[in-house]
């Protein structure tokens, strides 16, 4: 059976991986034989300098879902060279590392750095992040995403996958202008900006008023979003939202996706990836199916 | 997995009085392995909703039995009541930084709860019982239906004081009314669970008074194992995770905003 998925120059063992943010400490609760199972580790993304997060409370519970503002808190690109870094390299699963910066140059100074470090498979661009002087993100621009994207791809020794936030009239937009400055993947869908309210405090129940809402609540948008891209772009996409089994991930192999990621599930079910993985190869022996290409990309449009 | 998730049987759910529950899980190697302040993650729905697991200290570890003390606030623990013997949960533990062992030259243990925060010291007063300090516990209820565990701590030989808001037990008032039963020397050391504002009084009578001493906290949780960063708080260290930093922390290292 022909699992195998390319981005790029990078060759991931499976589809499935996990989604920035939603994986950490991964080495302590999983046994290093199960760790190799993922296709790709993704841990949280990192920016130039340390960030400390957003205050209490960060995150609130919704229907079959959850708001989230953590504020990105991570040691800074340099901490997480010497410390982490050396720790996910030792696990011998390809390394998705997940960057994020408040202008164009930052960004290169973070992909030099890791073009250094060597023992990457791939970076990730997490684009919801300031577009300078302007209220919007850069994954809400597609000028901004094209400066970005071209700017790392220039530097770059290491495959550039651009993560894109569903906070946006039409993604495909989006999406071509970061595939047409050399994106070498897709990652999709980030979280919807939501918030929920205390009506007892009339307060907002995140500290920072606003936040992210991710799980299972947001997964037929982040389909709909995904199967749109792909009828459009000729890049692989990682697709994620709110995938808790393999037939969820299923919907997103079939929308177009070539790889998928599971998020928020894995606060509630740790193993989740690793389930997803056997349900899909369970799903294509069942369908007679050889290569996961006969998956992908297979709804009848 | 590292021993950390398991499914486990329902040996029984006891409902304690008007207000509480007990809920015991035949779990041999997390009875083993748990020790004082730590907690289990309980997934309390088999659906989506609620979609969190929900973090119990536990309260009692014995004949491989594991068992947590509970009041139903919400959905989460409104579930939990309903469950039967049988039942199987699937459950994260034991997880979290526990409470440190009282070193040999401490005089004078004091366990100061509010509400339900009195689980942990259960199990801790059970793994304790042959060390030679005066054990007490000075504890905060709403009213005298909240006292019930009591009777359990003095057979491990912890001395207990009680204040009850509406005065139906005990003195009336907040636990700080009991503050007078801590001696106040380096021999003494706290350990204390229950709302902020309560841990916040202690760690204030801690600073002032030069007490040593720890407070288990409590946030909304999402995964438990330090994933997320959900559940920070701010801490004299800058933010930490309740869930793997702590629950338990240095009284003198928590911040209270
Ligand atoms: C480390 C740790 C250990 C814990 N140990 C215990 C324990 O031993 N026994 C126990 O009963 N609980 C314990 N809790 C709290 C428990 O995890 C749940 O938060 C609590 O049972 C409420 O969950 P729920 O789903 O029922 O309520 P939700 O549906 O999440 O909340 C419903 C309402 O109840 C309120 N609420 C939430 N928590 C509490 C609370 N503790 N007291 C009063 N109101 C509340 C909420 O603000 C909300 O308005 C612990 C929490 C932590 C972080
Ligand atoms: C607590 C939390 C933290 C996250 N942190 C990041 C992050 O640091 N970088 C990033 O690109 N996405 C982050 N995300 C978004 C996820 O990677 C993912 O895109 C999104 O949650 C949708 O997938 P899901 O529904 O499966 O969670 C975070 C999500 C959550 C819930
Ligand atoms: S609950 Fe996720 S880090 Fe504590």
């Amino acid at each position: 059976m022909k699992i195998a998925i390319n981005i790029g120059t990078a060759v991931f063992p499976n589809p499935v991986t996990v989604a920035s943010g939603t994986f950490g400490h991964a080495e302590e609760f999983y046994g290093q034989e199960e760790v190799k199972k993922l296709g790709a580790l993704v841990p949280k993304t990192v920016t130039l300098n340390a960030q400390q997060g957003n205050p209490p409370k960060r995150i609130c519970e919704t229907p079959a879902g959850m708001i989230n503002a953590i504020g990105i808190e991570n040691p800074g690109i340099d901490r997480f060279i010497d410390v982490k870094l050396p720790r996910l390299k030792a696990a011998g699963v390809p390394l998705i590392i997940s960057i994020s910066a408040h202008s164009e140059d930052d960004f290169v100074l973070m992909v030099e750095k890791l073009n250094e470090a060597g023992g990457l498979s791939a970076i990730e661009l997490n684009l919801s992040c300031p577009n300078l002087q302007k209220k919007e993100l850069v994954a809400q621009s597609a000028e901004a995403t094209s400066g970005v994207v071209r700017r790392v791809k220039n530097v770059s020794h290491y495959p550039v996958i651009a993560k894109l936030s569903p906070n946006v009239t039409d993604i495909t937009a989006i999406a071509l202008a970061a595939e047409e400055a050399g994106a070498d993947g897709l990652s999709m869908v980030n979280t919807f900006m939501a918030m929920a309210i205390d009506i007892r405090k009339r307060r907002s129940r995140i500290g920072n008023f606003t936040g992210g809402l991710s799980g299972p609540a947001i997964r037929p948008i982040a389909v709909r979003m995904v199967c749109e891209t792909a009828a459009r772009v000729k890049i692989p996409i990682i697709g994620m939202g709110g995938i808790t089994n393999a037939d969820d991930a299923l919907e997103f192999l079939i929308a177009g996706a070539s790889m998928v990621a599971v998020g928020t599930y894995n606060f509630v079910d740790p193993r989740a990836p690793l389930t997803v993985l056997e349900g899909i190869k369970a799903y294509m022996r069942a369908h007679r199916m050889t290569d996961i290409r006969e998956l992908i990309g297979s709804i009848e449009r | 997995m590292k021993n950390i998730q398991g499914v486990y049987k329902v040996a029984g759910l006891t409902r304690v009085n008007d207000i509480y529950y007990r809920l015991a899980l035949e779990a041999p190697e997390l009875a083993r392995l748990v020790k004082p302040g730590q907690f289990i993650h309980i997934k309390v729905s088999a659906g989506l909703e609620p979609l969190f697991r929900r973090p119990f200290s536990v309260y009692r570890a014995v004949g491989g039995k594991v068992e947590i003390f509970f009041e139903p606030v919400g959905k989460g623990s409104r579930l939990l009541a309903g469950c039967k013997k049988g039942d199987l949960l699937d459950v994260l533990g034991p997880l979290g930084r526990p409470f440190s062992l009282p070193s040999r030259d401490v005089r004078q243990v004091v366990f100061i709860a509010g509400g339900v925060g009195v689980a942990p010291f259960m199990l801790f007063s059970d793994q304790i019982v042959k060390h030679k300090a005066a054990k007490v516990l000075l504890y905060g209820g709403r009213s005298k239906a909240h006292t019930f565990p009591l009777n359990e701590f003095k057979k491990n030989a912890v001395k207990a004081f009680v204040a009850t808001d509406d005065g139906s037990a005990g003195v009336p008032g907040r636990v700080s009314e009991l503050f007078g039963r801590i001696d106040i020397a380096p021999t003494t050391f706290i350990y204390a669970c229950g709302p902020r504002p309560m841990l916040a009084a202690v760690a204030a009578f801690a600073r002032e008074k030069g007490l040593k001493g720890e407070a288990s906290m409590e946030e909304v949780m999402a995964c438990g194992l330090g994933a997320c960063l959900g559940c920070s708080i701010p801490t004299s260290q800058g933010y930490q995770t309740v869930c793997h930093d702590g629950p338990v922390f240095d009284l003198q290292d928590l911040v209270f905003p």
